[in-house]
């Protein structure tokens, strides 16, 4: 027996020397990422919406399992149930989701209130200053990163080709001559439809609207002294809404109600449709010459079209077109930046795992499948993956110089209480535009800063 | 009705109470209601616990993301009564919820008359009717509703260009909070009166048919016998069916939401259901929205408190 | 004969007026369940769904993630049904039936419950559920569906049972019936409607809960049906939403509770046919 034991031990322990070698061989992170300890481990992503499409989630569950041996399990969440579901989830160690996506308007109020763990000594590793910087102010605190960029949009206009034809009027190349060109386009109304626009825009859309604040170079709030306040007011933001107003009355006829939900409805030809005997229905339902939308709004525009069965919208170059709001200094109108942060719940039982499954989803590969995807990647050395077509070119020259919401901690319930939406519908019948921004004003800058 | 004295008389019902004969204090009442007794401690107990404790304190989403949660006292309600919006909405709440509940049960108990004056397959094809229409999603009645009074291409619109009211082209029922709220109330009368109609189709009959011949012999015509016979004894249904309508009209959400999701002007169209959210949900200020759950439930009390007392009167 | 006769006619007329009325947005809806998403967005009305097909309703039925929504809904939803009548039964027994201590306080209580909006408790719920294990769990969710709609059953419950004169009772009783028979001879058969009408409310209420069970149920695999419908009514970033086929789920949805109600209806009208007005 005792002489055995020597040989027992040597073998023993050649064999948790081999294993910890291997271990550490096999993956660039510590053991503790090694396959064979994560094999029972699952990790929650949760992502909003429908915007990452099926390619790219099986692409980040099987490169997740590869590297880490761990499950992935891709949970989608509804937009407008999102922040429910976060409030009541994320401060739960035992349910929360491991690393969610949420807007970028939701950002900066979640991760004011602690909700994100700190990846501040990942950030260069996962991009850097290559991410987008706006993005990234959103989500950090203090200078400490905790919520980064997922994948960004933007917005650019939608014309009618045909009808800006008909009624003798070039694309524009500044904002002054938008302003002017949609108002010529609606008074020429050439197919004489009732209620006609030259450019739709609803009364309460804010998110179009801000437009042309952000494109005077005034802005919705700044910070000051270390304190939010509301700008609505500011000389350069009451130019823009000026503009805005005569936008409204003279080439707009939305609704002063309406917000900036589906507008590809105002600028199809909704009836051309062709039935199994290619006879047309009914009349057109085409009542706008423009529209301003986010970029995958083009899914939706064009004529209807019967594909495999299902109804598509297929683009005509002839009839539509796009262009981006031009700004007066020659680059683009500054927009309204849409997209998606994506962080780690501070409240996580999967630290380590969830880290990697960040870093799949900055790599290279990823990076490009998002442009591929038509969403626009977070890190600037790959948004070329977004391709040449005239939406690929739409959307970076529109990001380019886009705008988010103020990152004030209190944004989220600024816009829970509609307040913008209230005030930009009263613009077009205000008679002192600067009385009511300043009286706006005061009603948001108390909500900025957050309770 | 003399169901003997004053003790509580021994039934065997779905138990297993014996016949004993006067026990001094019955166990059997305590027995049937001890399953809702728990139950509702366990499931509401510590949710409506909560509440209230979170309407003294200052709890928003930090809060809920662990900082502390510090007592303030009466602080969220002195901030609520203060707040002249909150009363904007209180009256437009109340106002809305009278004229719905009174106008639902109006109809809902016409119908059900109507019911009852019918032969079988008629009243079965109304009462399917009103089933289907009970059924069906909140969600789906609502986009429906909301096509039918989109302003561009709803069948309200084009139904009335049809006969005749041009103006209507392109009327936006959604955009002036007063005919906001007209909508909303044909459409919460919709989805109420079914429930409405068949719980007091179901109390009309309980009444026995005896009795009301007995009436008719004596000549009493069908209004009569509506006034002096029937009324009273559906009393009961009518009263509870009323009060649940203000209770619940009072609290209405879903179906304002959704229509201020269509259009119209949120906060001009703000009731009590759509502001508890946007304070809870939409911003975050779960004190707040507590404080007003319990403003909500004090209101909804001395709103109905004359029934409530009737109906603790009449239980003899 | 004449002037009942022409009577019945014109209330049947009016009956059917009403029905028509009553069922339009119903209609509409099954309407556009047959019909593709395109013809719905037109500025035209279309009211028969000509040239329409199945295929939204067969798209709808085979998602996988609809036939798991469906069970989980029965499943809560029946449990609660029968759950609250059993238990909103006893409890509008006692409270009708019988005087003893504490039955004000009792009945306010639960009067009182009502009026709390449900609003605001899905945070409290969702710990309570949490710290329980409960979450994702269809029992955990009948059990705060059975209490929130307890409290209204049994005032519906007790209307009923007090409109029965406990008389009709005793008549029996002097007849030789045991008080129990007389109960469920007489009393029960009358109260049939009533049991309809509540277990038709307790169905739908916690067939189109939304809220409590967006919370408490969290992942995909455990949603109900409002849940899963939710999901069709949101239009992804690429794509439309197809209004054809959110109708059709809809009528996927509202379909078992018809089935539902049809089923107690037979059975319960059996029981009234028991001759239970009698002497």
């Amino acid at each position: 027996m005792i002489r055995r034991l020597p040989l027992v031990a040597l073998t023993s322990a050649a064999l948790v020397l081999t294993a910890c070698a291997s271990g550490g061989d096999s993956s660039d992170t510590p053991a503790a990422t090694s396959s064979t300890s994560n094999a029972g481990k699952t990790v929650t992503l949760w992502l909003a919406g429908g915007d990452t499409p099926d390619e790219l989630r099986t692409y980040l569950a099987d490169t997740f399992k590869a590297k880490t041996g761990a499950t992935l399990k891709i949970e989608e969440q509804a937009w407008p149930d999102l922040v429910t579901k976060l409030t009541t989830s994320l401060p739960d160690a035992e349910n929360t989701p491991d690393v969610v996506e949420l807007g970028n308007t939701q950002s900066p109020t979640f991760t004011n209130v602690g909700a994100f763990l700190d990846v501040s000594d990942m950030y260069d590793e996962l991009g850097g200053t290559k991410l987008l910087q706006s993005f990234v102010d959103a989500g950090s605190v203090d200078g400490k990163k905790y919520a980064l960029p997922y994948y960004f949009g933007s917005r650019y206009m939608f014309q009618r080709k045909d009808v800006w034809k008909e009624a003798g009027v070039e694309t524009p190349t500044t904002l002054d001559e938008f302003n002017a060109a949609v108002t010529k386009v609606a008074q020429s109304n050439p197919r004489h439809i009732k209620n006609f626009s030259g450019f739709f825009i609803g009364g309460q859309d804010w998110r179009n609207g801000i437009s042309w604040i952000f494109a005077n170079g005034g802005d919705l709030a700044k910070k000051e002294n270390g304190q939010w306040v509301s700008t609505l007011s500011d000389p350069n933001s009451l130019k823009g809404l000026q503009q805005l107003q005569t936008i409204q009355k003279t080439a707009s006829n939305a609704p002063a109600d309406a917000k900036d939900q589906t507008p590809w409805l105002y600028v199809n030809d909704n009836d051309v449709i062709t039935d199994a005997d290619g006879k047309a229905t009914g009349k057109t339902s085409l009542s706008a010459a423009t529209i301003m939308a986010p970029g995958w709004a083009h899914w939706s525009i064009g004529d209807a079209a019967k594909k495999d069965g299902k109804v598509v919208r297929e683009w005509n170059d002839k009839k539509f077109g796009t262009f981006v709001l031009p700004g007066n200094d020659g680059k683009p109108a500054p927009v309204f930046a849409g997209g998606s942060n994506i962080a780690i719940s501070a409240k996580t039982k999967n630290p380590e795992l969830s880290k990697e499954l960040m870093k799949i989803i900055f790599s290279p590969e990823y990076q490009q499948k998002l442009g591929g995807a038509g969403l626009g990647p977070a890190n600037s050395d790959y948004v070329s993956s977004l391709g040449t077509d005239e939406f690929a070119k739409a959307l970076i020259d529109s990001a380019s110089n886009s705008k988010l919401t103020p990152a004030a901690p209190g944004w989220a319930a600024v816009e829970a209480s509609m307040v913008l939406e209230e005030f930009f519908g009263k613009i077009e019948g205000s008679n002192d535009l600067a009385a009511l921004a300043k009286a706006y004003d005061a009603k948001i800058t108390p909500m900025l800063n957050g309770k | 009705m003399t169901t003997g004295t004053t003790t509580a008389p021994t039934t065997a019902t779905a138990g297993a109470a014996k016949r004993a004969n006067r026990p001094r204090r019955n166990r059997l009442p305590l027995v049937l209601i001890l399953p809702t007794l728990v139950l509702l401690l366990a499931a509401l107990g510590y949710p409506i616990g909560w509440q209230v404790v979170t309407s003294f304190k200052q709890y928003g989403l930090m809060q809920q993301f662990g900082a502390p949660a510090p007592f303030v006292g009466l602080e969220n309600y002195t901030a609520l009564v203060t707040d002249p919006y909150l009363w904007t909405v209180v009256v437009r709440s109340v106002v809305f919820c009278v004229v719905t509940a009174l106008v639902t049960v109006a109809i809902g108990g016409a119908m059900a008359v109507l019911m009852n004056a019918l032969t079988t397959w008629p009243r079965v094809v109304l009462q399917v009717a009103l089933l289907v229409a009970w059924a069906m999603p909140v969600v789906a009645a609502m986009t429906v509703w909301i096509w039918i009074v989109d302003w561009r291409r709803g069948l309200l619109n084009w139904a009335l260009v049809r006969l005749g009211v041009d103006g209507a082209e392109g009327h936006n029922w959604l955009a002036e909070p007063l005919s906001f709220f007209v909508v909303a109330s044909v459409i919460i009368v919709w989805m109420s009166v079914p429930f409405v109609a068949l719980s007091i189709y179901a109390g009309l009959t309980q009444v026995s048919t005896e009795v009301l011949e007995a009436a008719a012999l004596d000549g009493a015509n069908g209004l009569q016998r509506l006034r002096h016979i029937i009324l009273p004894l559906i009393a009961p249904v009518l009263s509870i069916v009323m009060l649940l309508q203000l209770i619940w009209d009072l609290r209405v959400f879903t179906q304002i939401k959704l229509l201020q999701d269509a259009g119209g002007v949120t906060n001009e169209t703000n009731l009590l259901g759509t502001y508890v959210y946007q304070l809870g949900t939409g911003k975050g200020d779960f004190g707040t929205a507590s404080a007003v759950s319990i403003l909500i439930l004090g209101l909804t009390i001395a709103l109905s408190a004359y029934y409530v007392r009737s109906l603790m009167k009449e239980d003899v | 004969m004449h002037r009942s006769r022409a009577r019945r006619t014109l209330l049947t007329a009016l009956a059917l007026v009403l029905a028509v009325v009553w069922a339009f947005p119903v209609y509409w809806m099954l309407n556009s369940a047959f019909l593709p998403n395109v013809v719905l967005q037109s500025a035209t009305p279309t009211f028969l769904p000509f040239g329409g097909s199945f295929d939204n309703l067969r798209t709808v039925a085979t998602e996988p993630s609809f036939g798991s929504a469906l069970t989980i809904s029965l499943v809560v939803t029946l449990t609660t049904v029968v759950a609250a009548i059993m238990v909103a039964f006893l409890g509008a027994l006692a409270i009708s039936r019988f005087r003893f201590r504490g039955r004000g306080s009792f009945v306010l209580a639960l009067l009182l419950i009502q009026m709390l909006p449900a609003e605001g408790l899905f945070i409290a719920q969702y710990k309570m559920m949490s710290s329980l294990g409960l979450l994702n769990q269809a029992i955990g969710l009948a059990v705060l569906y059975t209490a929130a709609v307890v409290p209204f059953t049994i005032w519906m419950l007790r209307g009923f049972v007090a409109g029965i004169p406990a008389d009709l009772e005793e008549a029996a009783m002097v007849d030789g019936l045991s008080r129990t028979r007389a109960f469920l001879k007489i009393t029960f058969p009358l109260l049939a409607p009533g049991l309809v009408a509540s277990a038709v409310y307790a169905f739908l209420q916690a067939w189109n809960e939304f809220t409590v069970a967006l919370v408490v149920m969290t992942e995909e695999q455990s949603r109900t049906l409002p849940l899963w419908l939710r999901g069709f009514v949101q239009a992804s970033a690429s794509r439309e939403t197809d209004w054809g086929q959110v109708m059709a789920a809809s009528t996927l949805v509202a379909v078992p509770v018809i089935i539902f109600f049809l089923v107690v209806q037979g059975r319960m009208s059996s029981g009234l046919v028991g001759g239970a007005v009698k002497g």
